[in-house]
């Protein structure tokens, strides 16, 4: 009898709320069906959502943005959400997955393949009306371009540089490295540094261990890291005998991998112990604010030609509009206040970048580091060439295993001949 | 027999009572030795911790030129920099969302998890052993399966951005390692006191609510301390359904500070870190004891 009756009701209970989950997910349904279509109306109100990674102070600056931005157009309401670089892929994998893209986010190069062959990116190129392409560079716009279409656009750039410490420096008696010789001289001058200061100071890290350098001495010879069609543009002897070339100098010239890896995350450079770095020139504002040392001197890396145009305009930083955003063109506006706005210029200055568009340029104050970097990037314009091919899907696994590579090298834990067959093999899984 | 036991316990004291000096000082030798071991070990298992407490009074520019273990020039500023919290969010609403999350989800955890084991325990219902089955199925299921289609069907019912994704499994018992633990606690406890009860005139909510349930307290309070460190320590749930920075639960909030893309603020970090394990620490403490005695008494019950 109560058994009975209570199977009775837990049966219509379950029937009523299969019932909601069909009502709720209709309704869903149909919401995001209808949207898309229809005149735009730029005083219409609507809501977008946007997303970018990054710290407090990234936070900060987004926030002034959007205040600035809905002081033009009071109508747009824009959710602004923020996470970490490492969680905010994972949630992208799952929005893209189940649905839920942001409408307007920031967006990286790495993924521009990933995102943009599922279809997954908007053509910024439709959205001229409220876009403009005018203010980027043809270099800076191929950094965003898939198979003909714009699907994201850069928010700054930076080129690759050497970094050195003055004040070590100056207590090793050594004078600065002057940028762009040959690569042998570089590493007569790091010897000279370590030698100086008695080993307490190194002269430099070990180059070979980025797949940047490895990438500008193979555009010093023409080539690049990666094909237009997304498969590896160099073979097994290029990666062989550029690691080899780093024999000498591990040899006790640049600072020792295990003295590396006690201050990870932290680099050698930071930690006051090596007095030169590779990296990209927006590290600068990092480096100074870790060394807290009284100046830092940019110079451009060692070339084997001086008159290749090896380094280019690398714009990682971008941003998009998921293609199934229900207000395009209002995603387009906000896309172009925070890429060409001066507006942007002023509140951001160099943080996401060195202003990648003439107009968001304009609005900027360059003091102190940033008019370093502004400094150092007009003085390499001659050896700037065209953006390297987008990367390939899993470049940033790529780029990591061959730092972690490397590493291993300066560790004695591999030859260079085994490791040369674990990336070859490693990127053959990757890239299928 | 205490006669004839008691001589051969003593004899061996006997004959060692003439230099019981000696005897004194080899056990105080071999506990001294031991306490030796056992702060060392205990040292370099909390060698971390203690590291992170301390270096949470470095100054941000300490971090990288010092490794050491004590802070060259002391300061609390990073913890009072970490106060102001994120983008505008106060680390104090990090924390409010975190316990929020956690005490719901013990609230959630040990009122449904207790009625299913009490249902499968206890009740005879058609396809018992098959739903049974089906429910410690569930927990060979890896999360990563259930991501995507999770993710579609809050995002279906506009759940997304709120807390009900994270909360509502807790309170529809899909916990399946406490429904188990419970379950094999209340088949333990002797059916005589059910039917004792029934014949009194109790019926099932009776019997659960004044039977059942105080018996099962120590399997409640270790599901308790569990559900709590899990919700507390919970970063892939979060992550997927909270959009808003001010609806963001403490590991969520960690990771900011330590984003490795921007000058990434060490100080910071482990500020906020020795701050977020205090609640977990302190709930611990307080409920330890009832942890041990939970554990023992299903020892004793097996």
């Amino acid at each position: 009898m109560f058994p009975r009756q209570r199977r009775s009701v837990i049966a219509g209970s379950a029937l009523l709320l299969a019932t909601a989950l069909g009502l709720t997910g209709c309704s869903a349904g149909g919401s995001g069906g209808g949207g898309g279509g229809g005149e735009f109306d730029p005083e219409a109100p609507v809501t977008l959502n946007f997303t970018w990674w990054g710290n407090d102070d990234r936070a900060d600056r987004y926030n002034r943005l959007i205040e600035s931005f809905n002081e033009e157009y009071p109508n747009i309401t824009i959710n602004g959400t923020f996470t970490d670089f490492p969680s905010y892929w994972e949630k992208r994998q799952t929005e893209a997955a189940g649905g839920g893209l942001p409408d307007v986010w920031q967006f990286s190069d790495t993924y521009l393949r990933q995102y943009g062959e599922s279809g997954l990116l908007a053509d910024l190129g439709e959205l001229e009306d409220q876009i403009d392409l005018s203010t980027f560079s043809e270099g800076l716009l191929a950094t965003g371009q898939l198979e003909g279409q714009q699907l994201s656009l850069p928010t700054g750039y930076s080129a690759w540089a050497v970094f050195q410490n003055d004040d070590l420096l100056t207590q090793a008696g050594v004078e600065p490295y002057e940028g762009g010789t040959d690569y042998e001289e570089y590493s007569e001058w790091m010897a000279s540094v370590t030698e100086a200061s008695g080993g307490a100071v190194y002269g430099g890290t070990d180059y070979t261990q980025r797949i940047q350098n490895f990438e500008l001495v193979l555009r010093q010879q023409g080539g690049n890291l990666f094909t237009e069609d997304g498969q590896l543009a160099f073979d097994e002897d290029d990666l062989r005998e550029f690691w080899e070339r780093g024999d000498a100098d591990r040899n006790g010239v640049v600072a020792p991998q295990n003295r590396l890896e006690e201050v990870v995350p932290l680099s050698g450079f930071d930690s006051k112990f090596t007095a030169s770095e590779m990296s990209w020139s927006n590290f600068l504002a990092a480096y100074s604010s870790t060394t807290a040392a009284s100046h830092i001197t940019m110079v451009p890396p060692p070339t084997t030609d001086p008159d290749a145009k090896d380094l280019y305009r690398q714009g990682g930083l971008q941003m998009a509009i998921s293609a199934d955003t229900e207000h395009p063109e209002a995603a387009a506006l906000f896309l172009d206040y925070v890429v060409n706005s001066p507006e942007a210029g002023e509140i951001f200055g160099t943080s996401l970048g060195f202003p990648a568009s003439t107009s968001k340029l304009e609005g900027a104050t360059l003091e102190g580091v940033d008019a370093q970097v502004a400094e150092y990037l007009e003085s390499v314009e001659d050896r700037l060439g065209d953006a390297p091919p987008v990367p390939v899907v899993g470049y940033g696994a790529l780029e990591q295993t061959f730092w972690d590579l490397g590493k291993s090298i300066g560790l004695g834990a591999v030859s260079v001949d085994d490791a040369v067959t674990q990336f070859f093999d490693e990127a053959s899984a990757t890239l299928g | 027999m205490t006669a004839t036991a008691t001589p051969l316990i003593v004899s061996p004291e006997d004959e060692r009572r003439p230099s019981p000096g000696a005897r004194g000082r080899r056990r105080r030798a071999t506990t001294a030795v031991w306490a030796i071991v056992m702060v060392l070990i205990a040292a370099i298992v909390l060698y971390p911790l203690i590291w992170m407490v301390l270096a949470s009074f470095k100054p941000n520019e300490e971090f990288g030129s010092n490794q050491g273990f004590f802070p060259e020039n002391p300061t609390i500023d990073n913890y009072l920099s970490v106060l102001d919290g994120v983008g505008g969010v106060p680390l104090s609403t990090f924390f409010l969302n975190s316990l929020l999350l956690a005490v719901g989800s013990v609230i959630g955890t040990v009122i449904s998890s207790s009625m299913a084991a009490y249902a499968f325990a206890r009740l005879e219902f058609r396809g018992r052993p098959l739903y049974f089955t089906l429910m410690i199925g569930t927990l060979l299921l890896p999360f990563h399966v259930l991501i995507i289609p999770q993710y579609v069907l809050f995002r279906n019912l506009g759940m997304i951005d709120t807390f009900l994704p994270i909360l509502i499994g807790k309170f529809l018992a899909t916990e399946a390692f406490f429904v188990f633990l419970m379950v094999q606690f209340i088949r333990n406890l002797p059916r005589e006191l059910d039917e004792a009860a029934r014949i009194d005139g109790a019926g099932h909510p009776r019997i659960f609510l004044s039977i059942t349930l105080p018996l099962i307290k120590p399997a409640l309070i270790s599901s308790s301390i569990f559900a709590f460190i899990w919700s507390w320590n919970d970063f892939l749930a979060p992550l997927l359904y909270l959009n808003s920075p001010d609806k963001y639960p403490l590991p969520l909030a960690l990771r900011i500070f330590n984003d490795q893309t921007g000058t990434s603020d060490y100080g910071a970090t482990v500020a906020v870190s020795v701050l977020a394990l205090l609640p977990v620490l302190l709930f611990f403490i307080v409920f330890q004891r009832f942890l041990v005695e939970g554990v023992a008494t299903q020892g004793l019950k097996g």
